[in-house]
């Protein structure tokens, strides 16, 4: 038992995602959303209000026809690590330990149940990952059946959020218990986004083991809380400290230089 | 009395603290949070056993795999296929929210009569005998009145056994009127017969590619089998290929491409000529090809030589004329260069000539039917049925030709004109006695919409064989429901465009969830009350007799994996390729004596009155076709395409100023076809002068997740004829846009 | 009618013009308790709030509210541990004011969360790592100590005070009050504290995040130095509010002097220690998250260098100056606009950092979110305001509130029509069972 928790122990689940293959498609939202339950309403138009566990951003580079450029950013919960591991911005705000840091998987959790909606982890993500349930989730009639029960639907008055698809790593893992494994290969668990997108844009996958591609994509210094070594890939906001598991590659340098804030100084250096 | 008063303070204080001792508060305190954490109103989705089931999705015509994950008898996720041909585990938006379609509310349940007046939306259920009897009886007096011709079919396809059923009973009913949803596939089969002298499909083996030049093709936004197009284009990226996006406004693909020409709109075969008069002058051609497998070489060279000049080009299309060159000498001097084209998601067949153009750079570079190139793909032969057995009614209307005038002596190599129908429906051209359509939705996704539910209105009698309560069924007479995709086996051949011949099997996920029957089935029984010769020509017992018996040897692998794929094809090499007069590649076409030329297609409308144009455009977050937007599909909408109700149009920021529209500000668009209220959003990626709105929003049917949201474009553009093809070849409207 | 409840030596009103004013707040109390019923039952989709806006119009009504009741602690303490005695001419309604605010806080935030009923997780599945656990624990002991405190001016109500037993235990809790005033100190210096530490410990919102001293940031102490600074302004404005309605001077100006004067050194201390943490934010906290400060001024229709300028000059330097200054604090205008003015700043203070916090983008691919309440968001939090002000016309009323008021207000009427009330009042046993029902909603 303890040799196998000390395996796991190295587990750190992440994602790269590259922006130059990503159409902004949005195969990656409807996937999840089939997959996890989400809810829908009649007006969805409001992003505001609007619960998507993944959402795909549109950037632009600012400039003037035909110069102008779009890039689409798929943009699930980062599973931030933060300055330690297990202090990610969220987690350490949630008064009632709804939300929490799981050190063998590196995935960040959210227990519906235990939230009572106080919706500080909301104020403490800046990446807007956390959506409130604003209203009850309704299933026109009939329709329920397409549920899955691998998921619980979440009622109105807390807060969701990507889950990695943890409920695949826990089927991933009974079945490799049932078949005498304590390990799950690298295929075994994919998530639902990963596994939908049309562009093969999303590697998910542990960022801890070598034999993993998104090690090998993203090259994540592990001294350093993981940031990347590969001079093609960035992580959102990785100034803020915050060590997202989630890795974007893009062979443009604005897009690169979107993923983060640099005062006017730093950009003109960066630029040149 | 004051001692009564205090014992009675002291008994409320001392209860009060008595109750809160005891467990009862924090009893209650705990029960009531479980409550709150088992709603009733929240649903519970009921555990089971986990299994799973292929098929194949063709809720376009992409074919894209499927496997189903279920729980018990319910279907509650789908998943891409691993290693299916084209989409290889991977699906699209529209068909990963399928489930919402096949449990939605949209889905008609039982046969229905209309009791109110047309489009009103009033409707009886009646049972299965009493529908098919009605239809019947309907079909039978058309018959007696020798007007078998008037009996006219939509579908969205004509491939596959359940389409050839229907175009069968049309046959041996006396009706030459079957028609499928107009698309690029039109003009590419078109283009292909008059310089191959084949009827093929075209194929394009992309990922084999190294220089995609497109022009104008959506290839991350929806063009072809949607799925592997994505894949092959990562694939692409992967293999340092480069693809080259010829389009006016910056789409999803020309963003995602190595390189964006900005165009002005319509001008495509313009470039397409210039760029081959750039490898012609500087001989980059492919020598061998065109010296020994082309026809007509000479003319179109000279054509082009005189006539599209770098410098002439750029006053056309706006492009440069170094970009030209250097395009051109990219294109010629890859490998495997590969030139595409049909806008967007290819929605509408488009200019004739323009297809001409740009196959001609294919043939250029001799990249016909080879690795990395354009295949023209035989046909499915696979259905071999009998001759349709003819009674003289039969026989007589069959003699009548088409009403749509395809294969006539003005349009005589198209097969479907669609489009020609609702203007000869208003003169009087065209008699329609009844109409049947079957995964087809003119009413929402032909061009100039309200032009064709006024040409529909005209139609005594139409019946719908739809799944769901979309806009053209809504207009039916009476409905009967076939099952959906997800409930019922079908044949789905052939991938669009990809370069293998391969048979898809849709295999029943569920069971039916309501009281609908097999189109195949219905079709059958509808022959089969008929009588006559019409009963002899549909004379299987059911649809899966029918399938089974026509798939033959093939239905074993089918059923197992799921499709079915000729290894042991080769596609055709030049030597044996081309069945024109010449057997060879022809650049000239003398059945419709023309050279490939620009042809500018006129739009409607002055440039005063509509100082603007106005171009669709796709999305993979809209469903355009036959199908509308399931709920999950709508939250992916970004709130600058669509915010509340109102629809929103893309404008240049510069254009905007000019106009006075801020963004988000509420505009009037006027088209020579029509006038909506709409929002403005500023964008920096389209041409100042130029604006664009998404397809398939702006539906009037399926449910309230999609109806009644944003602008049908469809009805701000009305078709142009093609008058080489007959076909739609509009690429955008004139249009005008003032403050609301 | 109730004048056997109202305490001996003082005017009051008549009864009808007390129940007229108690009837049309009862109304916007009803108002708000509408709208309070309409969330409970349709959830927080009644109010503007979203995904961007987590904490909106409540929140900050909740840090505004707590700051302003921090009258109550820093009187206490001054009172009680400082030894200041004049001011026990004011602590009752310090104290009165507090007990308002907090409990108006609480109710507020039962609304305010998605899962009221689950509310209690927060003691019961605590995170001792999250400043709302802090903010949850320290709030509701300190509020327990407010009761405490407020218990007995509810005793010493004049018929109240009849019964031996409750005269008794009033007696007591007053002889211990320096225990519950040094602990409400303690609690109110932790979960003052706590509610900045809410946004400084934002390491993902730039414009909340502060350095950290020990495990709290900056904005820990700004807090809490800000609500005792502020605390007891807001005290003297609402006394100052009562004696113009009431018509009568209640404090005697030395007390006002003395709470104006610490209140202003207070504020002057907060000020420059508040212009030392934004410069050190703004010079070097934000540009090591690579933007600079103005980014948080600007490219919005709301959110511009006013609000600096108007927290920290306007409604900081300026009032801090005033009420040092022994001739302007002396001035009763000067006094009213410069104890308004801190208290306007300090509520100025807390929507900046909940509301401005949240408002910022911090992706570079997004932009301003600006928000507006809705009604029933406003209904909910003007409810606690008419709540208020029941409790101080009750209280007012019927309890010795204001040691001075007699000798600032002498009774000067014929010594035989005072001996009339007298008479009037002994045999009045049935008037006083009468009028308890009354008395119910003050004890509540
Ligand atoms: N038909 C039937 N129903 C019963 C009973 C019965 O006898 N028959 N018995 C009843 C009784 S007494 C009980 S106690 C319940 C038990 O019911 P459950 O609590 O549902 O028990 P299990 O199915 O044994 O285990 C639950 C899940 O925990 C997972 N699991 C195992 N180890 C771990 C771990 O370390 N971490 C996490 N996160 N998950 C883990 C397993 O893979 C499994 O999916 O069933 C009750 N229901
Ligand atoms: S599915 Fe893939 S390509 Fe589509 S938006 Fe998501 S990440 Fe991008
Ligand atoms: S992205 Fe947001 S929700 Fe996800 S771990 Fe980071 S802070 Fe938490
Ligand atoms: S909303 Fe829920 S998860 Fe978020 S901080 Fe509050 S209790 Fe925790
Ligand atoms: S990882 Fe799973 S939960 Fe997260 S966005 Fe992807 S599909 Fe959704
Ligand atoms: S592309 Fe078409 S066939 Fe393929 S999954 Fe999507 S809807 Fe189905």
């Amino acid at each position: 038992m303890k040799e196998a928790n000390k395996h796991s122990e190295m587990q750190k689940f992440g994602m790269v995602i590259d922006l130059d293959k990503c159409t902004g498609c949005g195969a990656c939202m409807v996937a999840c959303m089939a997959e996890n339950n989400v809810p829908f309403q009649e007006d969805e138009t409001d992003p505001l209000l609007s619960v998507k566990w993944m959402r795909v951003y549109k950037m632009t580079n600012g400039k003037p026809y035909p110069e102008t450029d779009i890039c689409y950013l798929p943009r699930p919960c980062q599973h931030c690590e933060g300055q330690h591991e297990g202090h990610s911005p969220c987690v350490s705000v949630c008064p009632a330990t709804a939300t929490d840091y799981d050190m063998a998987t590196g995935i960040v959790s959210q227990i519906y149940t235990r939230c009572f909606g106080c919706r500080y982890c909301m104020a403490a993500c800046p990446y807007h990952v956390r959506l409130f349930n604003w209203y009850d989730p309704i299933w026109p009639p009939g329709m329920e059946k397409m549920l899955n029960p691998d998921i619980s639907v979440r009622m109105r008055g807390i807060v969701e959020k990507c889950s990695f698809c943890f409920h695949r790593y826990q089927l991933a893992k009974d079945q490799a218990y049932v078949e005498g494994r304590r390990e799950i290969e690298e295929h075994e668990y994919q998530t639902a986004c990963t596994q939908a997108c049309p562009a093969d844009a999303i590697v998910f996958g542990d960022l801890n083991n070598p034999s993993h591609l998104v090690h090998q994509l993203a090259q994540p210094d592990l001294k350093h809380h993981g940031k990347p070594k590969n001079p093609k890939a960035f992580r959102l906001l990785e100034r803020l400290g915050t060590n997202p598991k989630i890795y974007y590659m893009s062979s443009k340098k604005w897009v690169r230089l979107a993923g983060d804030n640099y005062t006017r100084e730093e950009l003109n250096k960066k630029r040149t | 009395m004051k001692i009564a008063r205090r014992s009675f303070l002291s008994f409320l204080i001392g209860g009060a603290a008595g109750t809160a001792l005891t467990p009862l508060p924090w009893k209650l305190t705990d029960d009531l949070s479980i409550w709150s954490q088992n709603w009733p109103w929240t649903p519970v989705p009921p555990k089971g056993a986990a299994n799973q089931v292929n098929s194949v999705c063709s809720l376009c015509p992409g074919g894209c795999g499927i496997t189903v994950r279920k729980i018990d008898e319910r279907a509650v996720k789908i998943e891409g296929m691993d290693g299916y041909p084209g989409n290889d585990g991977s699906l699209c938006t529209l068909c990963l929210a399928g489930l919402q379609l096949l449990y939605g509310p949209s889905r008609v349940q039982a046969p229905m009569k209309r009791v109110g007046k047309r489009g009103e939306g009033r409707w009886q259920k009646i049972s299965w005998e009493q529908a098919l009897e009605e239809v019947t009886a309907k079909l039978s007096d058309l018959r007696a009145a020798d007007a078998p011709e008037t009996l006219v079919a939509l579908l969205g396809s004509d491939r596959g056994t359940v389409p050839q059923l229907f175009n069968r009973f049309l046959t041996a009913y006396g009706s030459p009127n079957f028609f499928r949803t107009p698309s690029i596939q039109d003009t590419y089969e078109l283009a292909l017969f008059l310089m191959h002298g084949t009827r093929s499909m075209a194929s394009f083996d992309i990922e084999n590619s190294d220089f995609v030049l497109s022009f104008g093709s959506g290839m991350i936004d929806g063009w072809g089998s949607s799925v592997r197009m994505f894949k092959a284009k990562s694939k692409l990226r992967d293999a340092n290929a480069t693809v080259c996006q010829i389009e006016t406004r910056l789409s999803n693909t020309a963003a995602k491409s190595d390189k964006w020409v900005s165009i002005n709109p319509g001008t495509e075969a313009a470039l397409a000529l210039g760029l081959a008069h750039v490898i012609i002058k500087e001989a980059r051609y492919n020598q061998d090809f065109i010296t020994n497998y082309t026809n007509g070489f000479n003319k179109f060279q000279q054509l082009v030589l005189e006539q599209y000049s770098p410098s002439n080009v750029t006053m056309v299309t706006g492009i440069d004329p170094e970009t030209i060159t250097s395009l051109a000498r990219s294109f010629a001097s890859a490998r495997h260069p590969l030139a595409i084209c049909g806008r967007g998601q290819g929605a509408t067949p488009g200019s004739l000539n323009e297809f001409i153009a740009v196959h001609a750079l294919n043939a250029l570079v001799g990249n016909i039917n080879q690795k990395g190139g354009i295949w023209a793909m035989p046909e499915p032969d696979y259905i071999e049925w009998p001759d349709v057995p003819m009674d003289a009614v039969a026989a007589n209307g069959m003699q009548k030709g088409r009403m749509d005038g395809a294969g006539s002596q003005n349009f005589p190599h198209s097969r479907y004109l669609l489009n020609r129908l609702p203007d000869m429906i208003h003169s009087g051209e065209a008699t329609i006695g009844a109409l049947m359509v079957i995964g087809s939705n003119p009413v929402h996704t032909l061009p100039d919409t309200p032009k064709v539910q006024t040409a529909l209105d005209k139609i005594p009698y139409i019946v719908s064989l739809s799944s769901f309560m979309d806009e053209t069924t809504q207009m039916a007479d009476i409905i009967l429901p076939n099952h959906t995709n997800f409930e019922r086996y079908q044949d789905v051949p052939a991938p669009e465009g990809l370069p293998q011949p391969i048979i898809g099997l849709s295999q029943p996920i569920v069971e039916p969830q309501f009281n609908t029957r097999h189109a195949g089935d219905i079709i059958i029984q509808l022959a089969q009350s008929l009588g006559g010769n019409v009963a002899e020509a549909l004379a299987w017992g059911d649809y899966e007799t029918c399938l089974q018996e026509t798939l033959g040897d093939k239905w074993d692998m089918l059923s197992e994996q799921g499709f079915w794929v000729d290894e042991s094809f080769n596609i055709g090499a030049w030597g044996e390729a081309f069945e024109t007069d010449s057997g060879k590649f022809e650049f000239t076409n003398a059945a419709i004596n023309r050279l490939p030329l620009f042809n500018p297609i006129n739009l409607d409308g002055s440039s005063s009155e509509y100082p603007l144009v106005l171009l669709p455009y796709d999305s993979m977050r809209i469903s355009a076709g036959h199908i509308g937007n399931p709920a999950f599909l709508m939250k992916t909408i970004e709130d600058t395409v669509l915010k509340g109700n109102s629809g929103f149009v893309e404008i240049n920021p510069q254009t905007a100023a000019s106009l006075g529209l801020a963004q988000g500000a509420k505009a009037i668009i006027s088209t020579p076809t029509g006038s909506a209220e709409v929002r403005v959003h500023h964008f920096d990626g389209i041409m100042p002068g130029v604006i664009a709105m998404p397809r398939g929003l702006g539906r009037t049917a399926f449910d309230k997740y999609v109806a009644h949201k944003g602008i049908n474009v469809n009805g701000l553009i009305g078709a142009v004829e093609d008058p080489a093809s007959g076909l739609d070849a509009a690429w955008g409207t004139r249009a005008s846009l003032t403050k609301a | 009618m109730d004048s056997a409840l109202i305490p001996e030596g003082v005017n009051r009103c008549p009864i009808w013009k007390f129940l007229l004013a108690i009837a049309i707040t009862s109304v916007v109390l009803l108002w708000g308790v509408y709208a309070m019923l309409l969330i409970y039952m349709k959830g927080l989709n009644q109010t503007n709030m979203n995904n961007a806006y987590g904490f909106a119009l409540w929140i900050w009504a909740d840090l505004a509210v707590i700051a302003l009741g921090g009258g109550a602690f820093f009187t206490g303490l001054l009172r009680y541990i400082f030894g200041l005695d004049e001011l026990k001419n004011i602590i009752n309604y310090a104290v009165l004011i507090g007990f308002i605010c907090y409990s108006s806080a609480l109710l507020i935030l039962g609304i305010d969360v998605g899962q009221p009923l689950r509310g209690w997780f927060i003691f019961w599945h605590a995170n001792v790592h999250s400043m709302l656990t802090e903010v949850a624990f320290c709030l509701t002991c300190y509020f327990m100590v407010l009761t405490i405190e407020y218990i007995p001016l509810v005793l010493e109500n004049r018929q109240i005070d009849r019964v031996p037993f409750f005269h008794n235990l009033s007696h007591n809790m007053h002889e211990i009050m320096a225990v519950f005033a040094a602990t409400g100190a303690f609690l109110s210096f932790f979960h003052q504290g706590s509610l900045g530490g809410v946004s400084g410990v934002l390491f993902g919102r730039p414009f909340g995040f502060r350095e950290h001293v020990l495990v709290w940031p900056w904005t820990f102490f700004l807090f809490t130095w800000s609500a005792a600074a502020c605390g007891p302004c807001f005290t003297i404005l609402i006394t100052k509010i009562t004696e113009a309605v009431s018509k009568k001077r209640l404090v005697k100006d030395n007390v006002y002097d003395l709470l104006a004067k610490i209140a202003g050194w207070m504020l002057t201390g907060y000020v420059i220690a508040k212009i030392i943490d934004t410069i050190y934010w703004a010079t070097t906290t934000v540009p090591s998250m690579g933007f600079h400060f103005m980014q948080f001024y600007s490219n919005n229709a709301l959110y511009g260098p006013w609000i600096l300028i108007t927290e920290v000059i306007i409604c900081g330097a300026l009032p801090a100056l005033i009420l040092i200054n022994p001739k302007s604090r002396q001035n009763p205008k000067l006094l009213v606009i410069a104890v308004t003015l801190a208290a306007v700043g300090v509520s100025l203070n807390r929507w900046v950092m909940v509301l401005q916090v949240l408002a910022a983008p911090v992706l570079t691919f997004q932009e301003w979110v600006l928000y507006y309440p809705s009604w029933q968001e406003v209904a909910t939090t003007i409810l606690p305001v008419a709540y208020g002000v029941i409790m101080i016309l009750i209280s007012f009323r019927y309890m010795p509130i204001f040691p001075q008021e007699k000798e600032l207000n002498p009774i000067e009427p014929p010594l035989s029509t005072a001996a009339v009330e007298e008479t009037e009042e002994a045999p009045a046993e049935a008037a006083e069972t009468a009028a308890e029902p009354e008395l119910k909603p003050a004890e509540a």
